[in-house]
């Protein structure tokens, strides 16, 4: 049963990792921009989510809503205010000014925080649901199926909501959207602040599971790239299977070979690259390039 | 630029200078040294940096792999062989060189958001690999490094000279490349890698070179670095931080220019280590060097130096604005001997081969046929045209024979020999030179700089001559001379108007000796008097045995100078002909106007 | 009487330095449907992008239905009542045909009940979006696409349609399905605006023909005396004998 327990939990995780890399990859669909802060704005959610739970003792995960949204507002006030005029420079610059975001954030949660790991111990914290053999640790179940959640709420939105469906068309095409009157600055806008609502949520869920501090941002850069790349850069049901690889294979390698678990993904990440350049879900721009 | 050259320079000597002098003068050194050093190390990344991504445009942020890649060698191969690392520089440059070989011909295939993604994504691996490989790294307690004995009391000035030492050798090493044929194809690279290939430039070997040369400084501070550290530690954060920190530097000072990096490495880490020492804790520093980067990101992209010399220029140049060159003022075509020119020496002269023949090319895009069994041929010495409506396939066509596109069927032959796999670069090289529809020049180079831009082959010595040695800035000179461009010699390419880009292009082409030009669209948005210039430059050179093949729109054109006609229809060949049996066709005439569907289909 | 639904006075427009239009004057009356043609490089997707509000013309006016639009942006032009169809690709590849069909309502989304009205006109009108509802626009054939993209353009019920080169790239059959369409909405009271470059299609297709040349409108006339007129023919091919 084991290999059932380290499978449970693989899923679990990957839910969260899914719902992470879901928020960088519509900001990659939308705006044509990786988002390197995005795990910055996760341990600004996490260390946040940390202060208010330290003060007054609230249950963490009814903070869900309240950094989602707070969140939100973040991510479209550095889209409009930082992003938006450096894109036109070229993705190199803008990856570049997201690093710049990221570092600068780190700062503030130094100073804001202390470069100490801050942990949230809800009472749920230790104890673990059992399921027959399985015993599922309460903090990474809850977590996963919260992010499941989120998941499923953001898929309806887009699928449904006129807002989401004008994040899609200008995914898919962005002349055809101009077209029919979305306006481009709105659709990156909205698509910048979900994408940083799903740091929220995952900031929430993360420091139920792990201690974090503020250096963590830089495993997550790491992580999320991979996914991204992997999956395909603009396809969140790529971005999800690659998750799921990433959560599934971390938990295997973490019970049977520690120590070269992460060096594997980004083995594979590479190799896939070399005859992928896309990704495994994405799609093939231009057709060479001497044209 | 070239104006600030001189004082950049000077600046950057009097720096070099002071450098030198400071431990001889100062007193109580110490602490300034070590500053310097890291100061000196960043000016020396930054400028490696700057080959492959200032240079040629290829944005890396994850170049201080290469710095790891450096002290890891220098550290576990000093160990094995009971030798300190720093006097293994030399192999730590080689090891970054070959590993950044192999990276870059793996990842300068495409050209894509994928680079800047993948250069971080290497180092990221390496990290993961050297945190993990316990046995030959350390792992994640470090590496601690063989000291020579005359370490024992830590002194910094003999690394302050080697480091002072290696960016000085750096800075030669860019001036040199900048100087040289490999820099102007850099340059041309960024500005335009599809055209750069079309004369006859061989972009991957010269990304693939710039990429390794790039990591050759890294390789030797890196084994230095080693050893003035003790230890070497695989921090993925540090790692990240130094990469974004040596593109700052860069871009501070001023990417692409010579001095830039260095300054700016100066800049970017006398400013972090001022914030230490003022703000005190390492997280106030992380939020000064992330706002500068977003600032500089945002207001100051080009850097310090391109913003004086911009501001300089204009000030100088007040009152002599540069006028829209005006048309008219292009001197007549010089009587000057043009065989020299467009001569191609070791050249087949068989008048039966045909110089350009195509033999059943089909070209499908998606579920469009653009191009449906097309067989012909562009005989030796001919000039010849190919015209047909718009969807008629002739671009395409075009395309085919250019190398722009891979026909999915049938072959493409070049006096002879089968070109159809050939690369873009490698055409050019047998003597095949193409002209653009919409002009396309490279914008930041002034105009004899196009013009010695083509490379008749790939060469050794073409990548490391001068860029203007040897006979091609005569012959450059020649051919403008020619074209009646002469005083344009020193102008902006994107000063100059449409018109006379697309005869500069011409004269780029012709700097290739092609034995075949194939011009594209070339009389399309230019005036009448312009267009007979150009059908006389072409008539001069088809006189001295160039080979012409034009598509055209302008039909009238077209009819008038060539020899051949060949009309292509919704992806086939309708009729080919002299211009006299084209011009009274009716098939032709009714192909331009186009069929008329609504006759063979019924609707009430 | 017919009014004028367009009308451009002496306009100049180009792009970057040069000029491409060079005091072009033009008159579109409603329920026409006009089909522009001309050489390469006359401009005729020029006129397109200065009415539709990409390009700001340097002088001249553009006037729609009695209102100034010279110079203002795509969306308050599409909002006056002008949609555009145009060359290229412009479905959303991954989405169903009702869903690319429903994104031309995007400017009267809140308006439920509008939409749903408007929808079963544009299903009335092309069948096709009815049919096809479920099926993925980058699945659908080139001539499949183009009626897609009109049903779509006809969701802001628009008084003027440009359409860019509606026959380009497809099948005889195709041509006449887009070509009956067209009759349908200029029957419906709509103006139709295209650029073609197949002038016999186009001026047996259209009312009334004008023909560019080099920035200007050269001829104007029913479509039928346009295609009969020698003088295009010399305009395409250049003249027929030398001196």
């Amino acid at each position: 049963m084991e290999i059932v327990q380290i499978l449970a939990f693989g899923i679990l995780m990957g839910g969260v990792y899914a719902l992470l890399s879901s928020g960088v990859t519509l900001i990659f669909g939308v705006l044509d921009v990786v988002n390197v802060a995005q795990g910055s704005f996760l341990v600004f959610s996490a260390l946040l989510t940390w202060q208010i739970w330290d003060l007054t003792g609230i249950e963490p995960l009814l903070l869900i809503p309240v950094m989602g949204a707070l969140m939100a507002f973040f991510g479209w006030i550095i889209y409009r205010g930082l992003v938006k005029r450096v894109v036109p420079q070229g993705p190199g610059m803008t990856v570049l000014l997201m690093f710049g975001v990221a570092i600068a954030m780190e700062g503030i949660l130094n100073i804001a925080f202390g470069n100490k790991f801050k942990s949230v111990t809800p009472p749920y914290f230790t104890q673990s649901l059992q399921i027959g053999e399985l015993v599922l640790p309460y903090p990474q179940l809850i977590s996963g199926v919260m992010a499941a959640i989120v998941l499923v709420g953001l898929f309806f939105y887009l699928k449904l909501s006129w807002a989401g469906r004008a994040l899609r068309a200008s995914a898919q095409n962005k002349d055809g959207a101009a077209l029919v009157g979305i306006s481009s600055i709105k659709a990156s806008s909205l698509a910048f602040a979900i994408g940083a609502m799903t740091a929220g949520v995952g900031g929430v869920l993360l420091i139920i599971m792990y201690p974090i501090y503020p250096a963590t941002q830089y495993d997550w850069i790491a992580k999320l790239l991979g996914i991204i790349v992997l999956g395909g850069m603009g396809s969140i049901p790529g971005a999800v299977i690659a998750s799921m690889i990433l959560g599934i294979s971390e938990a295997f390698a973490q019970a049977y070979i520690p120590q070269w678990s992460a060096a594997i993904f980004f083995g594979v990440i590479l190799v896939v690259l070399l005859f992928r350049p896309e990704g495994l879900l994405g799609e093939k721009t231009r057709e060479d390039v001497t044209t | 630029m070239s104006a600030l050259k001189r004082p950049a320079n000077v600046v950057g000597a009097v720096l070099i200078l002071l450098l030198f002098l400071y431990p001889l003068v100062g007193s109580d050194t110490r602490y300034f040294e070590s500053v310097l050093i890291v100061c000196m190390l960043y000016a020396i990344m930054a400028s490696g940096w700057n080959i492959i991504s200032g240079l040629a445009g290829y944005v890396s942020l994850g170049h201080s792999v290469y710095l790891y890649i450096g002290m890891y060698t220098g550290a576990i191969l000093g160990k094995m062989w009971g030798v300190p690392p720093m006097y293994l520089m030399v192999l730590g440059g080689v090891v970054a060189a070959a590993i950044a070989v192999v990276v870059g011909f793996i990842t300068l295939r495409t050209r894509s958001h994928s680079f800047v993604i993948i250069t971080i994504a290497v180092l990221l691996l390496f990290m993961t690999v050297a945190q993990n490989w316990k046995s030959l790294t350390g792992g994640t307690d470090g590496f601690i490094v063989k000291q020579p004995e005359w370490n024992k009391d830590n002194p910094t000035t003999p690394y302050y000279y080697t480091f002072l030492g290696l960016m000085v050798l750096t800075v030669a090493l860019v001036a040199f490349i900048m100087r040289s044929r490999l820099g102007a194809g850099l340059v041309a690279i960024r500005n335009d890698e599809g055209k750069a290939a079309s004369i006859g430039v061989n972009t991957t070997l010269y990304k693939v070179t710039a990429y390794a040369l790039s990591a050759v400084p890294f390789g030797f501070a890196g084994a230095v670095y080693a050893q003035y550290l003790g230890f070497v530690t695989p921090t993925t954060a540090l790692a990240i931080l130094m990469s974004v920190f040596l593109v700052l530097a860069a871009l501070v000072g001023g990417r692409g220019t010579l001095w830039g990096p260095v300054i700016g490495g100066f800049l970017v880490w006398g400013a972090n280590e001022a914030s230490t020492v003022l703000a005190g804790e390492f997280s106030a520093r992380l939020l000064i060097m992330g706002v500068i980067l977003i600032l500089t990101v945002m207001f100051m992209p080009a850097g310090l130096l391109p913003t004086i010399s911009r501001f300089v220029h204009r000030r100088k140049s007040q009152g002599s604005a540069v006028a829209f060159i005006d048309q008219a003022s292009i001197a007549q075509t010089s009587d000057v001997a043009i065989d020299s020119i467009v001569a191609r020496t070791g050249q087949s002269t068989d008048p039966a081969v045909p110089e350009l023949e195509v033999k059943g090319i089909v070209k499908r895009f998606g579920g469009v046929t653009a191009v449906d069994g097309v067989s012909m041929t562009v005989e030796r010495g001919s000039i010849t045209g190919l015209i047909g409506p718009n969807g008629s396939g002739k671009t395409t066509l075009f395309n085919c024979m250019t190398g722009t596109f891979q026909p999915d069927e049938g072959a493409v032959i070049l006096n002879g020999e089968d070109i159809t796999r050939q690369k873009v670069w490698t055409r050019a090289h047998e003597g095949l030179g193409r002209t653009f529809q919409i002009t396309r020049l490279f914008k930041s180079m002034t105009v004899l700089d196009n013009l010695v831009a083509p490379l008749e082959k790939t060469s050794v010595r073409e990548l490391v001559a001068g860029r203007y040695s040897g006979e091609e800035v005569d012959r450059a000179r020649e051919v403008l001379d020619f074209m009646g461009l002469a005083q344009f010699e020193g102008q902006e390419a994107a000063a100059l108007s449409f018109g006379q880009q697309k005869l500069v292009e011409l004269a780029q082409v012709l700097m290739l000796r092609p034995s075949i030009i194939l011009l594209d669209e070339p009389a399309s948005g230019i005036n009448p008097t312009l267009i007979e210039k150009l059908a006389s430059v072409i008539r001069r050179l088809n006189d001295a045995g160039t080979t012409v093949l034009i598509v055209e729109h302008n039909i009238p054109l077209v009819l008038s100078l060539c020899d051949r006609v060949h009309v292509l229809a919704e992806g086939q060949v309708l009729i080919s002909g002299t211009p006299d049996e084209i011009r009274n066709d009716p098939q032709v005439i009714e192909a331009y106007l186009g069929p008329d569907h609504m006759l063979e289909v019924n609707d009430v | 009487m017919s009014e004028a639904v367009l009308a451009m006075v002496d306009v100049q427009a180009g792009y970057g330095g040069g000029l491409v239009l060079q005091g072009l004057d033009l008159q579109i009356d409603k329920g026409t449907i006009t089909c522009i043609v001309g050489p390469n490089g006359a401009g005729k997707s020029t006129v397109f992008r200065v009415i539709s509000g990409l390009i700001k013309p340097k002088s001249g006016t553009v006037t729609f239905l009695g209102k100034d639009i010279t110079g203002q942006s795509p969306s308050t032009v599409l909002r006056a009542g002008v949609a555009q169809v145009p060359q290229n690709r412009a479905l959303f590849p991954e989405m169903t045909v009702h869903e690319n069909v429903l994104l031309g309502g995007y400017a009267i989304r809140r308006d439920r009940a509008l939409l749903k009205q408007r929808m079963a006109m544009v299903e009335e009108m092309v069948p096709l979006v009815r049919e096809r509802a479920k099926e993925h626009a980058g699945n659908l054939s080139g001539g499949q696409r183009r009626m897609v993209e009109i049903g779509r353009a006809l969701m802001l019920n628009p008084s003027l349609v440009l359409m860019d080169e509606p026959s380009l790239g497809l099948d005889p059959k195709s041509v006449a399905k887009v070509a009956s369409l067209i009759r349908e909405m200029a029957a419906s009271g709509r103006t139709v605006l295209m650029v073609e470059q197949n002038v016999r299609l186009g001026m047996n297709l259209a009312t009334h023909g004008v023909v560019m040349e080099q920035g200007q409108v050269r001829l104007t006339g029913d479509a039928d005396g346009i295609a009969d007129n020698p003088e295009v023919a010399t305009m395409y091919l250049g003249k027929a004998r030398e001196d």
